[in-house]
């Protein structure tokens, strides 16, 4: 499989913030290296402040790097020309997790999933609505609702509506950030059986940003994830939940609630919290609340390394 | 695009034509003079007299018309579309343009808007013409400031991402995207500025500084009219009125208007009815803590009543867990909120008793109902960042909570809190005690939150949706203080979420409710291992397992409230409907030790 998306070396820093910008600077993410093949999807996992989410906007030139690029089908996104930037935007796209907010409450739907034909002159006027309705029903929903406002729909057949929305422009590649922890569950799997045979008809490559590690495990080809700004471990979905070898990530899966409690791994309480993003522990990141630290993991970060199953952990066996 | 106004459009439009067919209309000169008449009441021939040099009164009120509204329109138009350009594109493109747009019209606000005005009059001289520009002036830094504040809003909205992400460009997205967004507030502006627009041409008219005399304005009307209004007060009254009606139908209109072309519907809450007399409950279980027997309860809705909660009856027992599961719509929370008696006000108890200890906390007046919540009854919601007051210390908040219900000097409230703190896990907590909300994270304030349910001892806690806003590894910290308190403290804790797996981990029972009953109840292990309810099964296939099979959804959506099924309510998604379940309403009836399920299909193939 070829890569579709490469990123390098990927790190995003805020500005510090607060009165006259005295407060740090914000370490987003830091030396994040990922590549997603064509038709791939990978599953980036991580709590909230883990800068999963900005490393999705990052990916898609939402937001410029501070350091490191990202390369989408051998173009660089940081020194491509503004014309070459919009047909690569035609090809990349986002699907949100609120899907309240991510449709404009003032505009038809049938509008809103035009709007990329249209930026993009990909259809002559008159050949629109048909292919708006084409869409509409490949997200499992009426042609005749183009005519209709965000508000007329519920939660889930909103974010078909979006999904719709990203699918407009024929994408490769789909960000899709945490497009259903907003949703109820039985909701939640109709929407992702509809990614998953989107995807396989449609062979989009998929970055899937969740917290949710069963649905990943479901969906995701590989699995990446991630902790204060870095990638802890990175292997396929498989081998990284059979056997987790980053004390992080056995954690993590540890402490997800399971139906089947019996059935569950030996729980590994993790102390306290995550460290501030703005002040994150030197050496190893995680060190400050992992079971194996030792007075080494302070002094270097170490680097995610290993062939096909990556982890970034000196003490990983 | 909803009703327009007609009424205030009709009324705007009645006072546009009459002002432009004024010269049609076979007025008397607003400007001949008849001073032997001068202040002569109403007659035929001038119907609203004649003013102080014996004018027609009602052939000035027209031509006045002309002038005041045609100023006061095209000044509040020009201040819009300056004012609303500056604000987008100053909140839109940030940097340089939003210091330009933004700074110079902080400047113009620095200013009195009268001196402003009276300034610019008397440099340019006074006149209609000047008078547009010099009121665009005056409003323009409203309309920026309402614009820009919007486009603040907007631009952080994921749908003006979405817009971003599909390659459209800045020009698009403010035209397109933004404007209508920020519509509603600038139509308010525009009618207040239309409004006070047409005040401020009369004052400024009266002050000599803006039409200029003799032609007619109503501003010049009332003037003249002060200086005789001992002898014609009806003089006065005339223009004033002419000016009142004016700005009202405005006003009208431009509500209207907002509310037209805005897509949502509107919602008008009736009025509130008596509470209905309560049908007497059954019988208490002496042993539960919490009794609830037959609950149903009923909004009214512009559309009728709706029954979110119906015929709801569940007990938990001391030291037991019991949970409420369920989708959004399957009125869960509307149970919990009916027991502790914080329905919001369109919602009432129409039947049925909630017994703690005994004592029906439905009939309770709520003052007794106040003594209970944080005592015998305590609450913990999903968002304990807005659950704490952000403005004092964690420390006074729980002292406070304790005062609340035992009263004790501050000191020793204080040595409670510390100890709770500790209780519930928080690292350092005597420095905590002093710390604000905001300097503690979701999960610490989440404990706070436990910390003030759990300080007066209480029998019952109810935890709504306590741990959805964490993250996973802070929420098994969470999961595992709840538990500890109730096995520590014989705590009934009634526990209401969505999320099945942490019902597998924490509840005794469980009670799955759908579109506002329960479907189904028994031992929690028992129920997941062998739902005996359709829905229920179909819930736990649509969770997905880590190793288990995809995750299956359901078919189709909730039925909204309005529109009930007649049968059962799950039949219309249910795969194993019969016929006969889309007409006979199930009960919930006995199923094995412990257990209920609303199905009348459950024991059979």
């Amino acid at each position: 499989m070829s890569a579709l998306i490469t990123a390098t070396g990927l790190t995003k820093h805020f500005p510090a913030g607060g009165f006259l910008g005295r407060g740090r600077a914000v370490q987003a993410v830091t030396d994040v290296s990922l590549t997603v093949a064509r038709g791939e999807t990978l599953g980036l996992v991580g709590e909230s402040g883990s800068g999963k989410s900005t490393v999705g906007r990052l990916l898609l030139g939402l937001l410029p790097p501070s350091a490191g690029h990202v390369t989408f089908d051998g173009a660089d996104l940081a020194t491509a020309r503004a014309g070459d930037l919009r047909t690569l935007r035609r090809r990349m796209q986002l699907v949100f997790q609120d899907p309240y907010g991510s449709l404009d409450p003032r505009r038809s739907v049938g509008a809103q999933i035009g709007d990329a034909l249209s930026i993009h002159a990909l259809l002559p006027r008159a050949d629109r609505a048909p292919r708006v309705a084409a869409l509409l029903e490949q997200v499992g929903l009426a042609p005749d609702h183009a005519a209709r406002y965000p508000h007329q729909f519920s939660g889930g057949q909103r974010q078909r509506i979006g999904i719709a929305r990203a699918l407009a422009s024929g994408p490769d590649f789909l960000v899709a950030d945490e497009p259903v922890s907003a949703l109820d569950v039985s909701v939640q799997a109709q929407v992702l059986a509809l990614l998953a045979d989107l995807r396989a008809r449609l062979g989009l490559a998929m970055l899937f940003i969740s917290h949710d590690l069963p649905v990943v495990r479901h969906l995701a080809d590989r699995v990446a994830v991630m902790y204060l700004g870095r990638i802890m471990e990175e292997g396929p979905v498989a081998a990284v939940f059979a056997r987790p070898r980053h004390p992080y990530t056995q954690a993590l899966l540890s402490a997800a609630p399971s139906l089947h409690p019996e059935r569950r791994r030996t729980r590994i309480l993790l102390q306290g919290e995550p460290p501030s993003p703005a002040n994150p522990p030197s050496g190893c990141v995680f060190r400050t609340r992992c079971p194996l630290a030792s007075s080494d993991c302070a002094h270097a970060a170490p680097p995610l390394q290993g062939a096909g199953h990556r982890v970034a952990c000196f003490k990983a066996e | 695009m909803r009703r327009l106004p007609w009424t205030p459009i009709a009324a705007f439009a009645l006072i546009v034509v009459i002002a432009l067919l004024a010269p049609w209309l076979g007025l008397a000169n607003p400007v001949s003079m008849d001073v032997p008449h001068r202040l002569a009441g109403p007659s035929a021939a001038h119907w609203l007299g004649q003013d102080e040099f014996g004018r027609d009164v009602f052939a000035r009120l027209i031509w006045g018309a002309r002038v005041s509204l045609s100023v006061a329109v095209a000044a509040a138009a020009l201040a819009c579309v300056v004012g609303t350009t500056l604000g987008v594109v100053g909140g839109f493109l940030r940097g340089i343009a939003e210091i330009l747009a933004l700074r110079s019209i902080d400047v113009l606000l620095c200013f009195p808007p009268l001196l402003l005005a009276l300034l610019v009059v008397t440099l340019l001289g006074p006149g209609a013409t000047t008078l547009i520009p010099v009121l665009a002036l005056v409003y323009l830094p409203g309309f920026t400031r309402v614009a820009y504040a919007g486009v603040l809003t907007a631009r952080s909205q994921d749908y003006v991402e979405a817009m971003r992400v599909l390659g459209a460009g800045k020009s698009r997205i403010m035209l397109r995207t933004i404007l209508p967004n920020i519509g509603g507030p600038l139509l308010v502006q525009f009618s207040l500025a239309m409004a006070a627009a047409v005040v401020l041409e009369s004052g400024l008219s009266f002050l000599g500084l803006g039409v200029v005399p003799p032609a007619p304005s109503w501003g010049l009307m009332i003037g003249a009219a002060r200086a005789t209004m001992t002898q014609a007060p009806l003089l006065l009254l005339w223009p004033c009125l002419a000016l009142t009606a004016t700005i009202l139908v405005m006003n009208a209109l431009c509500d209207g208007l907002r509310d037209a072309v805005d897509p949502h519907p509107a919602y008008r809450p009736t009025a509130r009815r008596l509470l209905d007399a309560l049908a007497p409950g059954l019988l208490p279980t002496p042993r539960a803590v919490l009794d609830l027997r037959g609950l149903t309860v009923e909004i009214d809705t512009p559309h009728g009543p709706i029954h979110p909660v119906r015929d709801v009856s569940l007990q938990v027992f001391p030291g037991e867990t019991l949970a409420i599961v369920g989708e959004s719509g399957s009125g869960k929370s509307v149970t919990s909120l009916a027991i502790t008696g914080l329905l919001p006000g369109a919602a009432r108890v129409i039947s049925g008793a909630a017994c703690l200890d005994g004592t029906d906390l439905l009939r309770l007046s709520e003052d007794r109902l106040r003594n209970l919540r944080g005592a015998a009854m305590a609450m913990v919601f999903q968002d304990p960042g807005s659950s704490l007051n952000p403005v004092h210390r964690i420390g006074d908040q729980i002292a406070e909570a304790i005062i609340a219900h035992r009263p004790m000097p501050r000191a020793q409230a204080t040595s409670a809190a510390l100890a709770l703190l500790q209780r519930v896990g928080i690292p350092d907590p005597a420095r905590r005690l002093r710390a604000f909300p905001h300097e503690l994270s979701g999960g610490m304030r989440q404990r706070v939150m436990i910390a003030i349910a759990i300080a007066n001892g209480p029998r019952l806690l109810i935890a709504d949706e306590p741990t959805t806003a964490l993250d996973v590894t802070i929420q098994a910290q969470v999961l595992d203080l709840l538990a500890d308190l109730k096995r520590e403290r014989g705590l009934a804790l009634l526990f209401i979420t969505h999320s099945l797996p942490v019902v597998a981990e924490i509840a005794d029972r469980v009670a799955v409710m759908y579109a506002g009953e329960i479907v189904e109840t028994g031992p929690t292990a028992e129920v997941f291992l062998n739902p005996r309810h359709p829905y229920t099964a179909a819930l736990l296939r649509s969770a997905p397992v880590e190793d288990g099979p995809a995750p299956e959804g359901i078919a189709g959506v909730v039925p909204p409230p309005t529109a009930l099924p007649p049968g059962c309510i799950f039949a219309p998604r249910c795969d194993r409907a019969a016929p006969v379940c889309t007409t006979t309403h199930p009960a919930l009836e006995a199923a094995g030790e412990g257990r209920a399920v609303r199905c009348i299909r459950w024991n059979q193939p």
